[in-house]
C-alpha cells in the first residue's frame, strides 16, 4: 500500500514538476509568475489527443506537436499579456495572465465543450515486479519519459550557449544585455522551453488520467506553482525535487487521511512553506 | 418586471459592496486576490447556518459572517502578506479551492445541494422580505460601506496604503510598517464580502457552492479592473456595468468568461487605469518602477 501510494505520488509529481520547471525558469528571467501555465498543460494535451483522434499522425507525432503547440502558444502568450505590460507595476502583468488564463479556458470550453475526452490510443499495460515492489509499466513509462525532460533540460541550460544565456538574463538581465546577449530573445526561448516541458506534462497526464477536458489545467497548474515555492521559485533542481515531493506528499495524503481532500494538501503545504521557509528548501532567486 | 428591476439592483448593490472591498486590496494595498468569493461565500453560509439552526436574528448573523470572513482573511493574510504581491494571487486562489472543497463535502453545508430556506431578515420585527424593503436595506449597506471605505481611503491610513502600492520601500524608510497595514487592510476587505455573502443569502434564502467559486471572484476581479484599479466610483461603475450588461446580453451567457479574460487582458495593454481611474494616483501607479524593469 505504501510502496503503490509513493509510485502513484511520484507519476502525478512529475507531471508536477514539469509545469514547475516552467514556473521557475519564467521567474528566473522575468520575476514574474505566469498564471497561464495550465493552461498550456491543457492545450497540449488536447493538440495530442486531437491529432491522434484524426488518425493522421502516430503517437511520437502527436506528442511532439502537442509539445510544440503548447511552446508557441507560450510564446504568443508573451507577447500578448507580458511583453507590451513590461516596465508597468508587477501587478498589472499578474492580472493580465490571469485574463490570458481565463481567456483560453473558456474558449477551449466552447471550441471543446465541457466533458472528458478519453485519450485516443489504448497501451497495453501490466504489472510488473522490480525488485519485489509492483509497477505498473504505464507509471514507470510516464515517470522515464518525464524524468528524461528534465535531463534534457538540465543539461541545455548548463552545456549550450543558449541555455548558459537564459542563466545569464536570469541573473542580471542588463549586463547580460551588455555582454550582447538578445534578452528579448531569451525570455521567448524561456517561454518556449518552459510552455513546452508543461504541454508535455499535460499529455502525459491525459494518458494516465484517461481524460482531457477545458479546465484540467487549473489543479494541476496551482499544485505546480506550490511546488515551485516549495523547491524554492527561481531553481531548477529546486523546481524538480518539490515537483516530485509534493506529488508524494499529496498521494500519502490521500491514503492516509481522506481522499476528499486530496487537492488541500498542495495548499497546505504552501502556507506551510510560505510560512517557515518562504526561501524554499533548494534556495531560490526569490528572497 | 418591477420585480426584476428591484432584483438586478438588490443583486448590484452587492457587487458594489464585493468590487469595493477588492478594489481596496487592488488598488490600495497594490495585491491580488483570486478568492474574494471565498470570503464572499463563507459569509454567506455562516449566516445562512447561525440563522437556520440556532435562530439568531439578523443582525447578529450578518456580524458573525463579517467576523468568520474577516478571521479567514486574517488567517491567510498572516504568512503571504510578508511575502511578494505575487505569492497572494495563487494562495487566495488555492484558498477558493479548499473552500469550494469543503462547501462541498461538509455534511452542515449540505454539500452540491447547498441549504435552503434561509429566513428572510428580520429587525425590530419589520420583515425585509418584500422586495422594496430589501432594497432599501441594501442601499443603506451599501451606501456605508461605501461611505467606509471613502473615509479610510482619504484619511492617514489611506494615504499610508497608496504609499506602500505606490513604492513600498520607501514606504517602508518613512516609518509605515507596510506589512500590518497589508494584512489589516486585506482582512478588512475579506470582512465586507463576508457581510456581502450574508446579504445575499438572506435576500436568495438558497445557497450552494456554485455561487461562490472561482467565476465569482472572476466577476468581481474584472468589475475592478473595467472600473479602474484605486478609484471608488470606478468599482461603483464597473459592478452596475457587469451586472446589468450581462442580463441584456443573456443570449450571449457561454462567451461570457471569454470576454472578462479578453477584457482583463485588453484593459491592462490600452487603458490600464480603468473607465474611471483617469485620475493622477492611478497613472502614477501604473508608471511606477520604470527605472528599475526594462
Amino acid at each position: 500500500m505504501f510502496v503503490q501510494q509513493l509510485i502513484n505520488g511520484l507519476t502525478t509529481g512529475a507531471a508536477y514538476a514539469l509545469i514547475a520547471l516552467g514556473y521557475t525558469m519564467i521567474y528566473g528571467i522575468l520575476g514574474l509568475i505566469n498564471f497561464a501555465q495550465g493552461e498550456l498543460y491543457m492545450c497540449g494535451a488536447f493538440v495530442a489527443v486531437l491529432l491522434l483522434a484524426s488518425g493522421q499522425v502516430g503517437f511520437v507525432g502527436a506528442f511532439l506537436a502537442g509539445m510544440l503547440a503548447a511552446a508557441l502558444l507560450g510564446v504568443a502568450l508573451e507577447r500578448v499579456a507580458f511583453r507590451p505590460l513590461r516596465g508597468s507595476h508587477p501587478l498589472v502583468p499578474l492580472l493580465s495572465a490571469i485574463g490570458a488564463s481565463i481567456f483560453l479556458q473558456s474558449l477551449a470550453l466552447l471550441l471543446f465543450g465541457p466533458s472528458d475526452r478519453p485519450f485516443p490510443v489504448q497501451f497495453e499495460f501490466r504489472t510488473v515486479e522490480l525488485a519485489g515492489l509492483p509497477v505498473s509499466t504505464l507509471q514507470g513509462l510516464i515517470l522515464l519519459t518525464a524524468l528524461g525532460f528534465m535531463v534534457l533540460l538540465l543539461a541545455f541550460v548548463k552545456y549550450t550557449t543558449y541555455g548558459k544565456a537564459i542563466i545569464a538574463c536570469a541573473l542580471d538581465r542588463d549586463t547580460a544585455r551588455l555582454m550582447g546577449i538578445n534578452v528579448d530573445r531569451m525570455v521567448a526561448l524561456t517561454f518556449f522551453l518552459g510552455s513546452a516541458l508543461s504541454g508535455a506534462a499535460g499529455i502525459l497526464m491525459a494518458i494516465y488520467y484517461n481524460a482531457t477536458y477545458p479546465r484540467m489545467g487549473l489543479l494541476p497548474g496551482l499544485k505546480a506553482f506550490s511546488a515551485a515555492i516549495l523547491g524554492g521559485v527561481g531553481s531548477i533542481p529546486g523546481a524538480i525535487l518539490g515537483g516530485l515531493l509534493l506529488g508524494v506528499a499529496e498521494s500519502l495524503g490521500a491514503g492516509y487521511l481522506s481522499s476528499g481532500y486530496k487537492d488541500a494538501v498542495a495548499f497546505v503545504i504552501l502556507i506551510l512553506v510560505l510560512l517557515l521557509r518562504p526561501q524554499g528548501i533548494l534556495k531560490g532567486k526569490g528572497h | 418586471m418591477t420585480a426584476y428591476l428591484l432584483h438586478l439592483a438588490i443583486l448590484t448593490g452587492i457587487h458594489i459592496i464585493l468590487a469595493v472591498s477588492l478594489n481596496l486590496i487592488i488598488g490600495y494595498a497594490g495585491q491580488v486576490s483570486l478568492g474574494h468569493a471565498a470570503f464572499y461565500g463563507i459569509g454567506a453560509y455562516v449566516s445562512a447556518l447561525l440563522a437556520l439552526h440556532l435562530g439568531l436574528p439578523f443582525p447578529a448573523c450578518m456580524a458573525a459572517a463579517g467576523l468568520a470572513a474577516g478571521f479567514c482573511g486574517l488567517g491567510l493574510g498572516l504568512p503571504t502578506l510578508r511575502l511578494k504581491e505575487d505569492y497572494l494571487a495563487i494562495v487566495t486562489l488555492g484558498f477558493g479551492v479548499i473552500v469550494d472543497l469543503i462547501l462541498l463535502n461538509l455534511e452542515i453545508t449540505g454539500g452540491p445541494d447547498g441549504l435552503v430556506g434561509i429566513p428572510a431578515p428580520v429587525i425590530f420585527g419589520l420583515s425585509f422580505r418584500p422586495q422594496p424593503r430589501f432594497l432599501a436595506l441594501t442601499v443603506l449597506l451599501t451606501l456605508l460601506v461605501l461611505t467606509l471605505a471613502a473615509a479610510l481611503v482619504r484619511s492617514y491610513h489611506g494615504r499610508a496604503l497608496r504609499a506602500i502600492r505606490d513604492h513600498e520601500t520607501t514606504a517602508q524608510v518613512l516609518g509605515i510598517n507596510t506589512p500590518a497595514y497589508k494584512i489589516a487592510v486585506f482582512t478588512l476587505a475579506a470582512a465586507l464580502a463576508g457581510l456581502a455573502g450574508s446579504l445575499y443569502a438572506h435576500y436568495i434564502t438558497f445557497i450552494n457552492p456554485e455561487s461562490f467559486g472561482l467565476h465569482t471572484s472572476i466577476l468581481v476581479l474584472s468589475m475592478v479592473i473595467l472600473g479602474g484599479m484605486g478609484s471608488l466610483a470606478g468599482s461603483v461603475a464597473g459592478a452596475v456595468i457587469l451586472t446589468v450588461l450581462p442580463e441584456l446580453f443573456r443570449q450571449f451567457k457561454d462567451y461570457q468568461d471569454l470576454a472578462y479574460g479578453a477584457l482583463l487582458v485588453t484593459l491592462l495593454i490600452f487603458r490600464p487605469q480603468g473607465l474611471l481611474g483617469g485620475g493622477q494616483l492611478s497613472l502614477k501607479f501604473l508608471r511606477k518602477g520604470e527605472e528599475g524593469r526594462g
